[in-house]
């Protein structure tokens, strides 16, 4: 069989997110435990968590969990019990991981998940999540509150839409408080939001570092790892911490002149999340070419930060609110995300866009046909679109999936090549 | 004299083609076996017929290449590579004016947009369904009691073809039933079959430029009844070579003998990506 080459970049800052996401685990288990600290389920993309700090209460992330589950391999299981329920296929494969656990008492790490205080449905661009998170309530018991937050429907939210969910952000506020009945501590929120920021522009600045030759990180595999901290502690000092070590641990590799690889080869850019059940496998896949994600559309899932978006203590709520209206790629339109793409293909100086389309997940996938035609007619850059599910392992066909990175790769090479060889 | 063959080990039926390179590029002979479930057997036998076919000695062979799904369980191959990037090098070995490759195999299909050196520009195939593949046409034979070389000639004699609606392998079977308890012929049947596969495949090459020349590879290929069919629904007429079965092969070959030239030094070359060595 094919040999795999496993090059990559494990640094400190890998052990540390073990670290820090084992540690939200044991928090989450004490809240089981005790009933404290008081706890909120939320969705990842645009989401408030600032807000939660300002009660001392820790997020639930239903997405985190689910692919948790599926990368140790266990997320078929969930999914079935769900299929069992009444779910279909076609349904969103996080949704029925989350749901079968639920049924079935499983937790990534062993440990367990609390009942929610509020199921706090941070609607940002994924209907689905209304659904889920209704199923949630009634499977919990617990609280739901919908907060809405309209599609960003031109540049720049209106001021309607921003009163619209400030509105909403303080009823949170007051909800949280006759909920838990702790006080709403503004100024930890402010604080939170403080430590957001500044989080935001460490994370950017790591991004930018892939804008170098070599990358000294992988900005989708590498950047996933990196995605827990920034959605679990972003409005923290841990949070803080976290990402100036991550920085300088990746500035001393620019420093050096340390890629992934004794030479990185191409420099890609990916679109959609990745698959989380044949993780590794599909790492290799590019690591095999010395490959190296330089930008990708999944890691702005919770916030556009590396072009210039970032919270503000001085106007807390109000940018709260427009981080969920308009700094997340979520709760963006196409033409949005095309130009997205764009600039990190000219910018971020890469070779080819690989699009990977999750079945499972039409809201977010549904497009990406056109957006093929646009990156390889209009902009003229090689793009490879693959199918498979962020979630259920059934939709991978690894020969399948494996033959088109390597048709890609080589028909990369041969272009490189070939001018060459015929000339 | 240089001598390089090709391994394709697909799904169905693995292709060998030995080349020579003497002064000019030149097939020696061509082989065929159907892979079964011993995928290393299968490529054993094709090359060793290839070899007999070419009255050369295997040792003789101075780099193989292997393609196609099966192309890491090939013993003794030196390298390998896809089938995309084969069945485009052997296209245009074949056809040199061809800017497009639709190729119809047993369960892939996929459309490949060419450069003027037969490099892969663009490529698409179809995905997690055998929709528009050699599979369809097979099953729909065999639930009509037809031989699988049957089909195309009877197709072709079509004057109302049927509509089939369901694009699925599976679900084909029944449309197809049903028309038969209807007492359709089976010709107008089969037309309808044709038809679906060729718009199936037709929304598939969309994706990427169809440009002329359009070269028609795989097994299906052989099928009157589908080229015509394409033709019909792409408006345009295919380049068909005898050897559109061994495309991928012939790619392959190609590619043993541009190694052996050193025109070409690819990273695919790599020893982690063959898994014997050579001869």
């Amino acid at each position: 069989m094919v040999e795999v080459k496993r090059s990559e970049y494990r640094g400190s800052i890998h052990q540390r997110q073990k670290d820090l996401m084992l540690k939200w685990y044991e928090r989450l288990n004490e809240a089981a435990e005790t009933g404290v600290p008081p706890t909120a389920s939320l969705m990842i993309s645009g989401n408030c968590v600032e807000l939660l700090e300002g009660f001392g209460a820790v997020p639930i992330y239903p997405e985190v969990n689910a692919l948790q589950l599926a990368i140790r391999h266990q997320s078929l299981d969930p999914i079935l019990a769900a299929e069992e329920l009444g779910y279909a296929p076609d349904n969103c494969a996080y949704v029925k991981a989350d749901i079968g656990c639920y049924l079935k008492g499983i937790t990534p790490t062993g440990g367990k998940l609390p009942k929610p205080d509020l199921v706090l449905c941070n609607f940002v661009g994924c209907n689905t999540y209304v659904k889920w998170f209704e199923h949630t309530a009634e499977l919990t018991g617990s609280k739901l509150y919908v907060l809405d937050v309209p599609f960003l429907r031109e540049d720049e939210p209106s001021r309607a839409d921003m009163d619209y969910v400030v509105r909403q952000l303080k009823e949170v506020v007051a909800l949280l408080e006759q909920i838990s009945g702790r006080k709403f501590d503004y100024d930890r929120f402010v604080e939170a939001v403080r430590c957001s920021a500044q989080v935001e522009e460490l994370w950017s600045q790591i991004k930018h570092l892939a804008r170098r030759t070599p990358s000294p990180f992988d900005a989708y595999f590498d950047a996933i790892t990196l995605m827990g901290p920034l959605y679990v502690y972003r409005g923290t000092p841990e949070g803080v911490d976290f990402f100036r070590a991550a920085l300088e641990e990746m500035q001393a590799k620019v420093d050096a002149g340390e890629g992934l690889y004794d030479q990185e080869k191409y420099r890609l850019v990916i679109e959609g999340p990745p698959p989380y059940p044949y993780f590794r496998t599909f790492r290799d896949m590019f690591a095999k070419w010395k490959a190296t994600t330089v930008a990708s559309t999944y890691s702005t899932v919770g916030g556009l930060w590396e072009f210039g978006a970032r919270h503000d203590p001085d106007h807390p709520f109000e940018s709260v609110a427009l981080h969920m209206l308009a700094h997340n790629v979520t709760n963006r339109n196409y033409l949005q995300r095309y130009e997205q793409i764009r600039r990190y293909l000219e910018e971020w100086n890469a070779d080819g866009l690989i699009i990977h389309f999750v079945k499972s997940c039409r809201l977010f996938s549904a497009g990406q046909g056109d957006m093929r035609d646009y990156v390889t007619k209009t902009l003229g850059i090689p793009t490879l679109y693959i199918e498979s599910d962020l979630e259920d392992p059934r939709y991978f066909a690894e020969a399948q999936t494996r033959n088109r990175i390597d048709a890609f790769f080589e028909s990369l090479e041969h272009s490189k090549l070939g001018a060459h060889a015929h000339a | 004299m240089r001598i390089a063959a090709g391994v394709d080990v697909g799904s169905t039926q693995t292709k060998a083609v030995v080349m020579t390179d003497n002064g000019g590029r030149e097939i020696l002979a061509r082989a065929l076996v159907d892979t079964g479930a011993n995928v290393r057997k299968a490529a054993d036998n094709a090359f060793q017929a290839v070899c007999q076919a070419a009255g050369v000695h295997a040792p003789e062979v101075g780099f193989v290449v292997g393609t196609g799904y099966g192309r890491y369980n090939i013993s003794f191959g030196n390298a390998q590579m896809t089938e995309i990037s084969c069945h485009a090098r052997g296209a245009h070995f074949v056809c040199p004016a061809t800017r497009t490759v639709i190729d119809m195999g047993g369960q892939d299909s996929k459309a490949i947009s060419l450069g003027k050196d037969g490099q892969v520009l663009d490529f698409v195939m179809n995905d997690k369904c055998a929709a528009g593949t050699g599979r369809f046409l097979a099953n729909a034979a065999e639930v009509m009691g037809i031989s699988l070389d049957e089909v195309g000639p009877l197709s072709l004699r079509a004057t109302r073809s049927v509509k089939i609606a369901t694009v699925c392998t599976v679900f084909v079977e029944s449309d197809i039933l049903s028309y038969l308890a209807q007492g359709k012929k089976a010709e107008d049947i089969l037309g309808g079959v044709h038809l679906a596969i060729a718009k199936r495949t037709l929304s598939l090459a969309r994706r990427v430029p169809i440009e002329p020349a359009i070269t028609l590879t795989g097994g299906v290929a052989r099928n009157s009844g589908m080229v015509h069919a394409l033709e019909e629904v792409l408006g345009t007429q295919l380049q068909i070579s005898p050897d559109a079965q061994f495309m991928g092969a012939i790619g392959a070959a190609v590619f043993a003998l541009e190694k052996m030239d050193q025109s070409f030094e690819f990273s695919t070359w790599r020893p982690e990506h063959a898994s014997g060595s050579g001869h």
